[in-house]
Parts: C-alpha cells; sequence; structure tokens
C-alpha cells in the first residue's frame, strides 16, 4: 500500500490520491522547514524570532490596519482592472477595436516606476495614484491574456449558435462573455497574485497612507529582517487564502469547468 | 404531377487560395411521397476525405458564400445562415450550460416563451432519451450523447433542411444502427423534412438515404481535375433500396454497394 503510494508519486504521468498529495504536502513542508532551521546562514531569522516579530507587528505596530489598507487598496485596483480589461478584451471582437486593445497590451513592457510622474499629474498623488499605478500594472496583463483568451475561441462556437439563428449580439455575449467567465477568473487569479507582488513598489511609492507593502519597506530600511519575513510570510498567507476563495468561487459560478479536469 | 424541389444546389463553385476546392457542383432535393406515410428525405453525399464535403455543406448552412453558383430552397428561397440545421462533426454545444440550457437557448433564439420552451425542450429530451441528462453539463455527455443533444438542440427550431458532417464517424456498430435510426426519424417528422448527410461510410449512407451522391474529383487522362463534383448519383427508391427494414440482407444492396465501393476507389 505504502509502497505503490511511494511508486505513483515519484513516477511521471501518475495520478495520486488526496491521502498521498496531503502526505506529499506535509512532507515538502517538513524539508522547507528543516533546511530553515538546519541553515547556516546568520542573516536568516529562525522560526521562533519571526513569531516574536509578528506578534509585535501585530499587537503593537497596527499590522491589521496596515493589512486592511492593502487588501482595501489591492480590491479597489481589482475592480477597476476586471472592468477595463473585460470591456478591451471584449472589445476585440469588433476588428476597429483591436489596434487599441493591442496597443493596450503592449503597454505591458513599459516600468512603472517611470509613470509616477505623468500618474500623479493625472490623479493628484496620494490613494488615488496608487490605485491608478496598480490598475495599470495588472490592466496591461489581464488585458494581454483575456484578449488572447478570446482570439482562440474555435470559430465553430460561433458558427453553432449562427445555426440556431442567433444574431450577433446574442454570439457575443453567449460565446465571448459567458463562455470565457472560468478563463475569466482564472486570469483574474493570475493578475490578483501580480497585484501582491507590486504592492511594495506601489504603495512605497506614497507611503502616507500605509499598507503592508509601506510597512515592509520601513523594516527593511532599518534592517530589521524578523520583521520582514514575518510580513512576507503574512502576504504569502494572505495571497493563499485569495487565491483559495477564487478557486471556490470559480467551482462555484462554473461548475463544469472541473467536469472537464484530467486528473492524472 | 411536378415535383416539388426542396433543396437546389447549382452551378456551386469554391476556391480557395490558389485551390479549385468545388466545381461547378449542382443537386436536388426532390419531395420523395409515399401514398399515406409521411415520408421524409435523407439525401447522403458521399466522398473520400478530403474533398470538400464539409466546405460544401458550409455553403448550403449560409456559412460560407459560393464564388460562384446559387442555394436555393423551397419555392426559390435564399438559405440564409439560421435557416438551415447543421450538426458539426463535434457537436459542439455550450459548455457553460446544461443539457436543458442548451435547448433553451435554442428555444429562446426561436422567440419561444420560457414555459413553452421548456416544454418543447423536455418533449424533446424525453423522445431522445435523454430526460436524465437534462442538468448534465457537456463535459458529462459521452459522444453519443452529444450527437443527440446536438440534434434536439437543432430541432427546437424546426427547419426543414438538417445538415449532419460525419454522423456515423467512430461509432461502432451499436451506436450506428441507433443513429441511422435516429436518422429516420428525424427525416420523417414532416414530410417535407430533409436530412442531407456527408459521410464516407458507403454502406451507411445506402442504408438510410433516399438517394446517394457521389463527391469526388473528375478523371482526365489518369489524373483527377481539380474541384469536386457529383460523379454519379443513385435513386436507392427507384431501385427497390429505400424504406425496407433489413435493406442491408438484400443482394441488390449487397452489388450496389460493391459497385459504389469500386467507383469510390478510382476517385
Amino acid at each position: 500500500m505504502i509502497f505503490s503510494r511511494l511508486q505513483a508519486a515519484i513516477l511521471p504521468n501518475r495520478a495520486v490520491d488526496q491521502v498521498t498529495m496531503s502526505i506529499l504536502v506535509v512532507g515538502w513542508i517538513a524539508a522547507a522547514l528543516g533546511v530553515w532551521i538546519a541553515s547556516p546562514f546568520k542573516t536568516l531569522p529562525t522560526p521562533g524570532e519571526i513569531v516574536h516579530a509578528l506578534g509585535q507587528l501585530w499587537w503593537e505596530r497596527g499590522m491589521a490596519y496596515e493589512i486592511f489598507a492593502t487588501v482595501k487598496l489591492i480590491a479597489h485596483a481589482t475592480l477597476l482592472t476586471v472592468v477595463i480589461s473585460l470591456v478591451l478584451s471584449y472589445a476585440t471582437v469588433v476588428a476597429a477595436f483591436r489596434p487599441l486593445v493591442a496597443a493596450a497590451s503592449k503597454l505591458r513592457f513599459l516600468g512603472i516606476t517611470g509613470l509616477v510622474f505623468p500618474f500623479t499629474l493625472a490623479t493628484g498623488g496620494g490613494y488615488p495614484l496608487k490605485v491608478a499605478l496598480l490598475t495599470f500594472g495588472m490592466a496591461t496583463f489581464f488585458t494581454t491574456s483575456m484578449a488572447q483568451v478570446v482570439l482562440e475561441i474555435p470559430r465553430e462556437q460561433f458558427d453553432h449558435m449562427r445555426v440556431l439563428g442567433a444574431s450577433e449580439a446574442r454570439i457575443v455575449w453567449e460565446v465571448v462573455v459567458r463562455g470565457t467567465v472560468d478563463k475569466a477568473l482564472d486570469v483574474l487569479r493570475q493578475n490578483v497574485a501580480m497585484g501582491w507582488a507590486m504592492i511594495t513598489m506601489v504603495e512605497g511609492i506614497s507611503r502616507a497612507e500605509g499598507g503592508i507593502g509601506a510597512m515592509i519597506l520601513n523594516e527593511n530600511k532599518h534592517f530589521l529582517l524578523a520583521e520582514v519575513y514575518a510580513i512576507l510570510f503574512v502576504i504569502l498567507l494572505l495571497g493563499l487564502a485569495m487565491d483559495y476563495g477564487m478557486g471556490i468561487l470559480t467551482n462555484i459560478l462554473c461548475p463544469y469547468v472541473a467536469l472537464g479536469r484530467v486528473k492524472r | 404531377m411536378i415535383d416539388e424541389v426542396l433543396l437546389d444546389v447549382s452551378g456551386v463553385s469554391l476556391t480557395l487560395g490558389d485551390s479549385l476546392v468545388i466545381d461547378d457542383l449542382s443537386f436536388r432535393v426532390i419531395d420523395r411521397v409515399r401514398a399515406g406515410v409521411v415520408t421524409g428525405q435523407v439525401v447522403g453525399l458521399l466522398g473520400p476525405s478530403g474533398v470538400g464535403k464539409t466546405r460544401l455543406l458550409r455553403i448550403i448552412a449560409g456559412l460560407d458564400a459560393p464564388d460562384r453558383g446559387t442555394v436555393r430552397g423551397m419555392n426559390g428561397a435564399e438559405l440564409p445562415a439560421g435557416s438551415v440545421g447543421f450538426i458539426f462533426q463535434d457537436y459542439p454545444l455550450l459548455a457553460h450550460r446544461t443539457v436543458l440550457g442548451n435547448l433553451l437557448v435554442a428555444g429562446e433564439i426561436r422567440g419561444l416563451a420560457r414555459r413553452e420552451a421548456s416544454k418543447r425542450a423536455m418533449d424533446l429530451l424525453d423522445t431522445f432519451h435523454l430526460a436524465d441528462r437534462a442538468e448534465s453539463y457537456p463535459a458529462q455527455l459521452s459522444g453519443g450523447q452529444r450527437q443527440r443533444v446536438s440534434i434536439a438542440q437543432q430541432i427546437m427550431r424546426p427547419r426543414q433542411l438538417l445538415l449532419m458532417d460525419e454522423p456515423f464517424s467512430g461509432l461502432d456498430p451499436v451506436a450506428l444502427a441507433s443513429v441511422m435510426r435516429l436518422i429516420v426519424t428525424v427525416a420523417n417528422l414532416d414530410e417535407l423534412n430533409t436530412v442531407l448527410l456527408v459521410t464516407h461510410d458507403i454502406r451507411a449512407a445506402m442504408a438510410v438515404s433516399d438517394t446517394v451522391h457521389m463527391l469526388g474529383r473528375p478523371r482526365e487522362d489518369g489524373r483527377s481535375k481539380p474541384g469536386a463534383r457529383v460523379i454519379h448519383s443513385y435513386d436507392m427508391v427507384e431501385r427497390g433500396l429505400a424504406w425496407h427494414e433489413d435493406i442491408e440482407k438484400m443482394p441488390a444492396f449487397a452489388e450496389l454497394e460493391h459497385e459504389i465501393r469500386g467507383r469510390f476507389d478510382e476517385l
């Protein structure tokens, strides 16, 4: 029994059951902790130091408020990203808009830092600036991925609706909008992760409103590594929680996705 | 009595890039009348792979325009996209809707009220032995079930011409017999119904059709000319090889199958 589980876990293209997967996850976490504890690097804080720093940050430095500020910022930017990117992506069904969407998608090559000045002029700085920068960063990638999803819808799907006698507007609604909801959620999931990765840079631009990104920069400036890693740990947990939540949301809104998934 | 023309494909040509795919292709479907029996038409278009069968179906369905020629229905009416049912080879369905939902979409497009559409959909699911799959998603269906749902979806909006692209492809003998029965059932729902199917399965096409047209590229000096045409037509009714049980056991059926297979091999 144990041997067959072990065999399935180490051979390529084998399916493993839930119990085996749980054992694997626990095994990898234990291995990572072992490497961490046995690490010879003095600059790497120990798990105990990080737990202690986390307690201090939470009870004495108002970490809960900073988390709230960051989550609010990310939620705001995500909402704007979804609206802007979906409108642009769905607009690719009209040939006239395709160059515009292609241009918007190419903006992802621009670094956010260089855009701070024009965005400050446009938004007046502060919270609106951070929302604008984060939205820009996420929307360019979201639009690129989602426009590709729309582009890759098989022609047969459109023809299928045409032979049923559907109007072009109904085809767009049924095939392009409703037919890609699962993929839109998947792209959003990746982009929210990207938002978390960008948060330190964005919150560092204007630290007055706080946020967990600003907090990590402040701790880093004073080389308080235990605090830095404690904040990173919290960001990781928040990101994982959001990712898990979005996975559940996908399963609720699009139950057909799991049905088509092949286990291997 | 003048035969009523249900479909008139006249001089259709199609070029893709530099390649002439269909060249001056013509055939007609007429109402085959049997006294006292509602009999729709089943027409088989036989041809080897890559001859342009699916392209021809797309033109008849109004999805593609021919370079030359016309496709007209009853009373010379044009056939825009949506006026002809079309079962694609891969049976596309809306993956985000249940089986019932897929049928309801077709009902909504037809302009049926929700209650009426639901009733018709459930009736059709009963007819096609799919009532227990009403709440299933397409990803949960077998190939045969997908095919039946596709047919039911097309029938939600009654149209007298139904095109089927390779309906016998990849079926085991039991499923094949079932699909053949289904095609005849659908055709016989109305006297003016026509099921036009393209296939390279000679025996199945002969068994189910009242007329078989063979598509191919005409040969000249041992080489085939570009562009598919109707090379031969077989009136199965005239030959006494339609509308009977156990047609496939008749010696004349075997002889004709042998003849068609010989011609098929020459294409």
